[in-house]
């Protein structure tokens, strides 16, 4: 096929906020104040571009993804291909028979049982009865449900309901397929079946348009990527660059202010006053938003108010705001700085931050080693967002490998090892 | 099958989700009957239960109007209580239809008459048990000697009587559900209206047949004349009031095909507007 098979031209999407009606009480009172004059809200105002002027095109059987920041309008833009929303500008042009798992399960009925679900589903979806027959052993094998058939999906668990319905939909065998982030239900194993499913379909030519937020698993299928900010295309291309792309959009989003500090977080000594600290990548980009492994420079800026010989500095990262995780301490290391009086800056270089995913925190302290004083505790400050994929669990990812370190053919039972040589962070 | 070209034409696309439709329906009367101890027989115990309610309290109510029948009351009530139990039923699930399936209408394409179209077709095998309920009755009343039954040719009438009632239903329903996703207040609207029409449409009192303003007035509701069409052709044994059932078809037409075109042109609003 020589078309795309789903294409974007110029299109908007508006949303209008505030004046929708939910009650005739509230239209004539809308009413009343149109014809006294009084508007209520400007044309601008109420009035939010979910999608501005987006082009892309997916060819016949490529699968395209669509990164972005949450509200950047990648639902929407689904729900546009879709065809539930119709856009306000522009053209939406699909070609094929298409299928759309906006979320898991949407028209389930919970007092039905999973069987009859999957015939309501297969219908929402657009499969005939007698295609769903043929289909039902292979959709129930899927989800693992050969023993809830027949109970009611309200007695099912979250898990168990979510599996059913990517189940459903992954067997429609559509010519376009519309995923959104619903991946992120059900465990590893089944998060795991449904990539190689959605592959598969990719190989066996699917049009595959893809909403997620897992980079990894969008990599993992994807080839293309258009990354979203704020309804619009900030990049469209190569999956690595747009990941690239969106990881700069989520620091920008993250993006620290100035940080001031409340009063309280000077220490009890006067020497030293807190200006500022801030997370740098490798490039020097300010950050809050980091992928595991990242290398990260913590900066510091201190003002000081009277000359200390032997300066210690403590930085400690916490993943609540009051415990500390780990702790990077300058005595320790046997690094004291002198300081005179006047603005100050230190550098933590820390080669590979070996996090799990998750939000972490900063606390710095000052000593003056020579004289005992604490100069400065801070409270938690700082925040910062690791992505590690959903890979690791605990607070901790080392840098790791797996291999099979014993002959692959005719391995005894029982001896087949794993190692997994664990090399610690250079860096701290 | 979900295809953009489809988009375009009304029917043809109705047609690819035919099965979805029926799916819908029998979703509904699962739903409806699930957890239930006498299940399906609900369709016959409810306007049965009715006839026998109006049948207690309206008897000498109705006998001192003057508004006399000369059929047995309770055949007289229940006749019109089968089709007006399937007139309240398939409307009062339609206001909610769109609403309810909030889910199927944000998350999933499909046409959304399918929505309205379910709650007909729901409601229609209710009464389609009813109505053979209504024959044992029928047969009831001939045993007793109460009321003699006349085959008459107008018995063949009957399934275009019920196809205009359809369409009249279809065709509110569609309005109603689409004007109750804007403004909630509709339901209520709807569930007082019902209230009223049931005593204003010939279902369980009488309509005057004296030709003053009242009746006349009263005439221009379309369930009057098709409600004396059903009991004509199942009751009485013959044909119709021409004019009555002629405007009662061409009201039910304009209002189904009136109804469809504004859901259909409303229809992508729908998403953002539930």
């Amino acid at each position: 096929m020589s078309s795309p098979a789903v294409q974007f031209v110029h299109v908007s999407k508006r949303f209008r906020l505030g004046e929708t009606h939910d009650s005739l009480g509230d239209l004539l009172a809308a009413g009343v104040r149109r014809l006294r004059g009084r508007r209520g809200s400007t044309e601008d105002a109420s009035t939010l571009w979910a999608v501005r002027d987006v082009s892309f095109a997916a060819e016949a059987g490529e699968a395209l993804g669509i990164i972005g920041p949450n509200g950047a309008g990648k639902s929407t833009v689904l729900r546009l291909l879709a065809g539930i929303l119709r856009a306000d500008e522009g053209e939406v042009r699909t070609h094929g028979r298409l299928s759309a798992l906006i979320e898991v399960g949407a028209g389930f009925h919970g007092d039905l049982t999973g069987r009859e679900n999957i015939f309501l589903n297969g219908a929402i979806l657009g499969m005939r009865r007698a295609e769903i027959r043929g289909k039902l052993d292979a959709v129930v094998a899927f989800a693992g449900l050969e023993r809830f058939l027949d109970t009611p999906v309200k007695r099912y668990s979250s898990g168990m309901y979510a599996r059913l319905g990517f189940s459903i939909a992954a067997h429609v065998d559509p010519e376009v397929l519309l995923v959104d982030e619903v991946l992120s239900v059900g465990d590893a194993a089944f998060r795991l079946r449904c990539v190689e499913r959605m592959r598969e379909l990719v190989q066996t030519g699917t049009t595959l348009v893809f909403v997620t937020h897992n980079l990894d698993q969008m990599q993992s299928i994807c080839r293309r990527a258009v990354v979203l900010e704020a309804g619009r295309v900030s990049f469209a291309g190569e999956a690595r660059v747009a990941v690239g792309t969106y990881l700069k959009a989520m620091s920008r989003a993250f993006a620290l202010r100035p940080t001031d500090l409340p009063v309280n977080a000077r220490g009890g000594g006067s020497g030293v006053e807190f200006v500022n600290l801030r997370l740098l990548n490798a490039d020097d980009d300010e950050v809050a938003f980091l992928r595991s492994g990242e290398s990260l420079r913590a900066r510091v800026r201190l003002h000081a108010h009277r000359p200390i010989r032997r300066l210690v500095l403590e930085l400690n990262l916490r993943a609540t705001p009051e415990e500390n995780l780990l702790s990077f301490n300058s005595g320790r290391d046997a690094r004291f700085f002198e300081v005179v009086p006047g603005l100050h800056e230190f550098t933590l270089t820390i080669a590979g931050i070996p996090l799990s995913g998750g939000q972490y925190f900063w606390n710095l302290r000052v000593w003056d080693a020579d004289g005992g004083t604490t100069e400065l505790d801070t409270p938690a400050c700082a925040p910062m967002v690791i992505d590690d994929q959903g890979r690791a669990t605990g607070a901790l990812t080392l840098d790791h490998q797996w291999e099979r370190t014993s002959p692959s053919h005719a391995a005894p039972h029982g001896a087949e090892t794993a190692a997994a040589a664990l090399v610690a962070p250079d860096g701290g | 099958m979900l295809r953009a070209e489809y988009r375009a034409g009304a029917l043809p696309e109705l047609a690819q989700y035919g099965q979805l439709l029926w799916s819908l329906a029998a979703r509904d009367i699962r739903v409806r009957y699930k957890q239930s101890l006498l299940g399906v027989t609900w369709a016959v115990l409810l306007p049965l239960s009715m006839m026998l309610i109006f049948t207690f309290v309206f008897t000498r109510a109705v006998r001192a109007t003057g508004l006399a029948t000369d059929l047995p009351y309770a055949l007289y009530a229940y006749s019109g209580l089968v089709p007006w139990t399937f007139f309240s039923m398939a409307l009062t699930g339609c206001v909610n239809s769109l609403v309810a399936n909030r889910n199927l209408v944000t998350k999933v394409y499909f046409p959304r008459e399918v929505f309205p179209l379910a709650c007909v077709g729901s409601a229609l095998v209710d009464f389609a048990i009813a109505l053979a309920v209504l024959v044992g009755l029928m047969a009831y009343f001939a045993a007793a000697g109460a009321w003699t039954f006349r085959p008459h040719a107008a018995l063949a009438l009957l399934p275009f009587l019920i196809l205009v009632q359809m369409a009249l239903t279809t065709g509110l329903g569609m309005l109603l559900a689409m004007a109750n996703l804007f403004y909630r207040d509709v339901r209520q609207v709807v569930t007082v209206g019902l209230q009223l029409l049931l005593f204003v449409s010939g279902v369980v009192v009488p309509i005057p047949a004296d030709g003053s303003l009242a009746a006349r007035l009263l005439g221009l509701n379309p369930l009057v004349p098709l409600l004396a069409a059903y009991r004509d052709c199942l009751l009485y044994g013959r044909w119709p009031e021409g004019t009555g059932l002629l405007y009662a078809t061409v009201l039910s037409l304009a209002v189904l095909l009136g109804g469809w075109a504004w859901f259909r042109r409303a229809a992508f609003k729908f998403a953002e507007c539930i």
